[in-house]
């Protein structure tokens, strides 16, 4: 816990200065867990402030202070659901926002040490991304928890509020239909260099 | 499969590094406090819309009752007699030797 119950449940009972210093505390985390679900770097602040807004509205509702992490990420689940569904329904939207953030990193990129690393980067946001849209929306944001943001079997069920025997279900059948794309990425040869790279790595350390 | 396995629990470790959290705007706080506030006058616009349509009702059908109900209700006038007045009302031309028998007769 970043703030302790007291400032929680002062936050509950309608202290606006209390749920200031709350958000003020989760708000780098709960950005860092957006990014990494939603992946655009553009909108991470708007669905982390949609995260602030339906946590304000909705504080009164928390059974106790204990839960109040559980619940913070439930809200940040949903709203990063929300954004990728709304997404979903229009593409074309996408594709030039991309554009748009490419040619904004091209611009930020001085150093061609510091171009280079940021297109690695780019380069496993991309690669991610695609196997990542082999799942459902629902799996995606599912398993970025579990795998990416390292919340426990046990943290999961306190959030999606389903249990564990359903969510290793779900987890293992979505890890298995990304396992297939990235076989079959790498028949292609799209990202040989990055994968031998990453698992040579992986079992230096 | 084992490697792809490697592979991709690779990834995920490259992914995490390749987003980091970023840092909040300076507006953060300002703009998520605006919304906050649009909501909440929204919301008290929606509870005030709602108490004038209550109130407006109320009061329409306090009229109706007072203008057409009541007074219908008492001009009817259904208790307004008694039992018996009623009884002899009705048969007051009524002829009572079908009720009597021979014998009461002679």
């Amino acid at each position: 816990m970043l703030v302790d119950f007291e400032l929680i449940e002062r936050a509950r009972s309608g202290d606006d200065s209390a749920f200031n210093q709350v958000v003020q505390a989760y708000r780098k985390r709960i950005l860092g867990t957006i990014s990494r679900l939603i992946s655009r770097p553009e909108d991470v602040e708007d669905v982390g402030q949609e995260v602030f807004l339906r946590l304000y509205f909705s504080l009164d509702q928390l059974r106790t202070a204990e839960v109040f992490e559980p619940w913070l990420y439930r809200l940040t689940v949903n709203a990063a659901y929300d954004y990728l569904r709304r997404q979903k329904r229009r593409p074309e939207s996408r594709m030039a926002d991309l554009t748009e953030q490419q040619v904004l990193f091209a611009d930020a990129a001085a150093g061609s040490k510091v171009r280079e690393e940021e297109e690695r980067r780019t380069k496993i946001r991309e690669l991610t991304q695609s196997l990542l849209g082999k799942v459902s929306e629902e799996d995606r944001v599912l398993l970025l928890m579990k795998e990416v943001e390292g919340r426990t079997l046990k943290e999961l069920e306190q959030i999606y509020k389903v249990n564990e025997n359903a969510l290793k279900v779900r987890l293992f059948r979505a890890r298995q239909r990304v396992l297939k794309a990235l076989e079959q990425e790498e028949k292609t040869g799209g990202e040989r260099g990055w994968g031998e790279k990453a698992a040579g790595g992986q079992q230096q350390s | 499969m084992d490697r792809m396995d490697e592979k991709l629990d690779a990834l995920w470790v490259e992914y995490r590094d390749a987003c980091p959290a970023p840092d909040p705007s300076p507006e953060f706080m300002p703009r998520l406090w605006q919304q906050i506030d649009k909501r909440r006058i929204g919301n008290a616009r929606v509870f005030r819309r709602l108490a004038q349509i209550c109130v407006m009702a109320t009061a329409a059908l306090t009229l109706l009752i007072g203008a057409v109900v009541i007074p219908r209700i008492q001009a009817e006038a259904f208790f307004s007699k008694s039992y018996a007045d009623e009884l002899a009302a009705e048969h007051v031309n009524a002829d009572f030797t079908d009720f009597l028998t021979a014998g009461d007769l002679r």
